[in-house]
């Protein structure tokens, strides 16, 4: 099954056109998003994650469309922003993971167990009671992938996560977003040596695709295309 | 103000939410309702209560001290209003009156989480549901704006602190403008974030 597929996508921000007659299939694993500051990573992104509507073309994730079948984009799509503090929604680091899990109708008792799991797997576990807002910044981060992990997505997308962490936080969240396991992962970096990590890549520019395919050879054109 | 629960095992804590919120505010109501005739128990009745109420096991009379200190200027503002206007007597009762009040209904906040609230308040507004009123969202609404006000604490400080780097002299107006474009960025951001996070 095709993970990404874009036709002849564009999006429209007001008036700027972020993104232009995009065309892609992205079926590997990890792909990362490189390109300049207001290229359209973000932009598509948030189409990819069912955040925005494209204005022309058609886009397909995980065998959905992203604007008709929302709710079950949301159940098997997470994102993962760049600002810790505007991720957090409840004042404790157990509720805000719990929070996540809230249209779920799970079972007490289920939910509880889903948590702590999430919590064990993100080192958070000794910080469960604590006040979410009092964290640092890399452990909030971390809670931001452990309230987008505890619903087991199939695909997450993050919008350069380690952007406001230090080297040690940034290598600490990159590992848990690459690390072995079932979900799929579109990763918009700046980090060049993180996407590198990622088997393929996508070079956004001016709002096109401009290269796409193995990470080292787009992360090579990208290089390139910096060089004067 | 930032995060009142404090996690515990008190008869507070064990208690039902919606159980526990029927009696907070049933005393609330009986406290504000004594009449001020009455004199010297209007100030002794609604303070005996609210000690009883601190002074179970697992939640303690520092953690009162501690809620009045921290409503110490509502507490002053009105001591000094009533000293003005009314006298020495009336406003010893009627500041007492109040103190109680706040920390009695401080209570629900102190020993119930977020989560538990948010389930307990969906439940006693489902009512509202007959409006088309959607008591999910309702319960929401009111648990992010109070996680709000940590976001926009940390964003008014950094807007205070970047006019120092700058050493432009404090003014209301250079203050509101750079915060106001900080919180409707906060608000647009975390609008994505609880959208990806699944609520419609
Ligand atoms: N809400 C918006 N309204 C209008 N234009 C926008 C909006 N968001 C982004 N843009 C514009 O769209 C283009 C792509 O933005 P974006 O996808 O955020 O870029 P990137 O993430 O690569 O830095 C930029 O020119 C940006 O200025
Ligand atoms: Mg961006």
């Amino acid at each position: 099954m095709n993970g990404i597929v874009l036709e002849d996508a564009s999006v429209r921000l007001g008036e700027v056109e972020a993104l232009r007659d995009v065309s892609l299939t992205l079926d590997a694993r990890t792909t990362a998003v490189l390109g300049d500051n207001g290229s359209g990573k973000s932009t598509l992104a948030r189409l990819v994650g069912g955040l925005l509507p494209a204005s022309s073309g058609t886009v397909e994730v995980l065998g959905l469309d992203p604007r008709r079948q929302a709710a079950e984009l949301r159940r098997r799509v997470a994102i993962v922003f760049s600002n810790p503090d505007a991720q957090i929604v409840m004042p404790t680091v157990a509720e805000d993971v719990a929070f996540s899990l809230r249209g779920d109708r799970l079972r007490r008792a289920e939910r509880a167990e889903r948590v702590t799991a999430a919590l064990e797997r993100f080192g958070l576990s000794d910080l469960a009671d604590r006040s979410s807002h009092d964290l640092s910044g890399g452990q909030k981060q971390l809670l931001a992938l452990c309230g987008a992990f505890v619903r087991s997505p199939e695909l997450v997308i993050a919008d350069e996560p380690t952007a406001y962490l230090d080297a040690r936080n940034a290598r600490h969240v990159a590992d848990h977003l690459l690390a072995e396991g079932a979900h799929r992962l579109l990763l918009v970096t700046h980090d060049l040596a993180l996407a590198r990590r990622c088997e393929s890549a996508v070079y956004v520019a001016e709002g096109r695709v401009a290269a796409v395919g193995a990470s080292a050879e787009v992360i090579a054109a990208y290089e390139e295309s910096l060089r004067w | 103000m930032v995060t009142l629960y404090r996690p515990g095992s008190s008869l507070w804590h064990l208690l039902a939410t919606g159980r526990k919120a029927l009696v907070l505010a049933a005393l609330v109501l009986a406290i504000s309702l004594l009449p001020q005739a009455w004199g010297r128990p209007t100030a002794t009745i609604p303070a005996a209560l609210c000690l009883a109420c601190y002074a179970v096991p697992g939640i303690g009379l520092r953690v009162l001290l501690g809620q009045l200190v921290a409503m110490r200027w509502i507490l002053i503002v009105t001591a000094v209003g009533q000293l003005i206007f009314l006298g020495p007597g009336p406003a010893l009762v009627n500041t007492t009156r109040i103190a109680a009040l706040i920390s009695i209904a401080a209570l629900l906040a102190l020993t119930t989480r977020t989560t538990d609230l948010l389930d307990a308040m969906e439940r006693g507004l489902s009512p509202l549901s007959r409006l088309r009123i959607d008591p999910q969202r309702v319960a929401l609404l009111l648990a992010v704006t109070l996680n709000t006000v940590p976001a926009l604490t940390r964003a008014a400080g950094q807007v205070r602190e970047a006019q120092r780097a700058r050493s432009a002299r404090p003014s209301l107006r250079r203050f509101a403008v750079p915060f106001l474009i900080l919180a409707l960025k906060h608000a647009d951001e975390l609008g994505e974030a609880l959208t990806a996070r699944g609520v419609r």
